[in-house]
């Protein structure tokens, strides 16, 4: 498919006074897909995102979003995107009404119909304060003003935090079944990972500004395992390539591997037998942004294979 | 740029309200109890119109969007940064100029032609109100990334003090009457030139604020999109 990415960045880097956030970020999203963005708080993620929308400018690189420049089309970009901030602040005296009355105009391509439809899907009370919103319908206000736009690209920068479970799996829900068959590409920056797991059809890991990997979600899951053997193998599994983890629990050693397909022909040349174990998205990651601090020297294969 | 200022002047009419009663009242009563003479009186209204309406607009202008993290919001929609500030700077205009033309009137209908001629009280209320505006713009300028409203009112303050230190400082004969027209309170010796040395004429201080004016405000349309005071 030779179709251009909603979003490019090549070498990005963004330091805020001393600290340096963004360490030469590459990234590349495929159209029509969900994206998930993964790291610790810190990691560089709002800050990612903030220069996707032109609010924040690179040090150093270059960034495309719908293959237009932040630096010099930021607002060409906000309209075309849809975007919920993290723990977005909205003028909580205007009526949810009003909201949307000051909100549609600076969208050329408002879908009035479409927001009614929406603010009764979502059940919202169109005649209380923003500010006397529950913190869920909140949220369902700040993703009704992303979507009502027809948005080519929808960001959303950590959007059910602060949300009880119950909550965060309706805003999920809302939001799949709301951009299904409309062929948006979603944006989705979040360290709750167990809720973007269904959702997400890659993820990228951001860990100190550094993109440790990029990968479709199935070919991580396909790739990355937890091996399991006899304690006496430890030294063997350390010695395994693109290996994240390694533990020992009693009479068993553990190794999360980041590609199993290159684990497997050391193993047979040791010829020790293991166990293999699916991880999910939480236990990959973990062995990503804390296993590779763990094991610095595993960052250079990290970085072949991302 | 309509709903900007819609937005403004509901999130600050009762600013304007304030300052008009403020001044309003202090005119009326000022003028109907005659404490002092009405050029004392006036001078008086206009001095606390001075020092006031400047802070009191600053605060809830761009530091209090910031302090709720709505001006992110703000800026996050498709719509030029500075003309979000252009709504923010007509509304610091009218809260400025609106309770010192509502005193200018109260004083006109309390006591105009009594002391002072109608001409004169009008003078002085709108060089005050000038002053007042070029004070706002330098707060605006310097208080625009100040996630706080009290600090921002603090620093506001400390902006107005030394303006009026630097202005007295200004007024010794030997400074050079264009070095005085950079103060945003030259406007309140010109219509009693005796307390500061010479002025140039009051078309050459307002081209000189104006000019003024437009620096300070295009700086600080363009320091607006940056990272906030404290920001990592």
């Amino acid at each position: 498919m030779s179709e251009q990415p909603v979003i490019e960045m090549q070498g990005v880097r963004k330091a805020f006074g001393k600290k340096l956030v963004l360490q030469g970020v590459d990234l590349s999203v495929p159209s029509g897909q969900t994206f998930a963005i993964l790291g610790r708080n810190g990691a560089g993620k709002t800050t990612t995102i903030r220069m996707l929308l032109g609010l924040l400018k690179p040090d150093q690189g270059h960034v495309r979003v719908l293959g237009l420049d932040p630096k010099t089309e930021p607002l060409e970009i906000r309209r075309r995107v849809g975007y919920v901030a993290e723990d977005q602040a909205m003028f909580g005296w205007m009526r949810v009404g009003q909201l949307l009355s000051f909100i549609a105009p600076f969208y050329p391509t408002w879908d009035a119909a479409w927001a009614r439809e929406l603010s009764d899907r979502f059940e919202l009370p169109l005649k209380t304060r923003v500010r006397h919103l529950s913190k869920g319908q909140g949220v369902r206000v700040a993703l009704l003003l992303a979507l009502a736009h027809r948005p080519e690209l929808v960001i959303l920068d950590d959007p059910t935090l602060g949300l009880d479970p119950i909550m965060r799996k309706e805003f999920l829900r809302d939001l799949v079944s709301h951009l299904q068959g409309e062929r948006v590409s979603v944006f989705f920056s979040s360290h709750l990972l167990y809720e973007i797991e269904p959702v997400a059809d890659s993820v990228v890991i951001l860990d100190h500004g550094r993109v440790v990997r990029q990968a479709a979600t199935e070919d991580l899951r396909a790739q990355v395992k937890r091996l399991v053997t006899a304690a006496e193998s430890e030294e063997i599994l350390r010695g395994l390539p693109g290996v994240l983890d390694v533990s020992r629990n009693g009479r068993q050693a553990t190794a999360v591997v980041q590609d199993i397909a290159a684990a497997r022909p050391a193993l047979a040349a040791a010829g020790i037998i293991v166990e293999e174990l699916d991880l999910n998205l939480d236990e990959i990651f973990e062995a990503y942004v804390i296993g590779r601090k763990e094991r610095p020297d595993a960052t250079a294969h990290l970085e072949r294979v991302a | 740029m309509r709903q900007l200022i819609w937005k403004e002047w509901h999130e600050q009419s009762w600013r304007l309200g304030f300052g008009c009663l403020v001044l309003g009242a202090m005119a009326l009563i000022g003028l109907h109890a005659r404490i002092l003479n009405d050029n004392a009186m006036m001078m008086w209204v206009c001095f606390i119109g001075i020092t006031l309406l400047p802070v009191l607009s600053i605060t809830g202008l761009l530091p209090a969007e910031r302090n709720e993290g709505t001006f992110e919001s703000l800026l996050a929609l498709p719509v030029a940064p500075w003309k979000i500030l252009a709504a923010k700077t007509v509304m610091g205009l009218v809260l400025c100029a609106g309770p010192m033309v509502a005193a200018a009137v109260i004083s006109l209908l309390a006591a105009g032609g009594r002391e002072m001629l109608d001409q004169d009280i009008l003078h002085l209320y709108a060089d005050s109100t000038l002053s007042a505006i070029s004070l706002l713009l330098w707060m605006m300028a310097l208080t625009s990334r100040l996630p706080s409203e009290a600090r921002a009112g603090l620093l506001a303050s400390g902006i107005l003090i030394l303006w009026i230190l630097a202005t007295a400082g200004l007024a010794y004969p030997s400074v050079p009457p264009l070095a005085r027209a950079i103060s945003p309170l030259v406007f309140v010796y010109q219509f009693s030139g005796d307390h500061m040395g010479p002025l140039l004429p009051e078309w050459v201080n307002l081209l000189v604020a104006a000019v003024i004016a437009i620096v300070l405000w295009v700086w600080t349309a363009k320091r607006l999109t940056g990272a906030v005071e404290g920001e990592s």
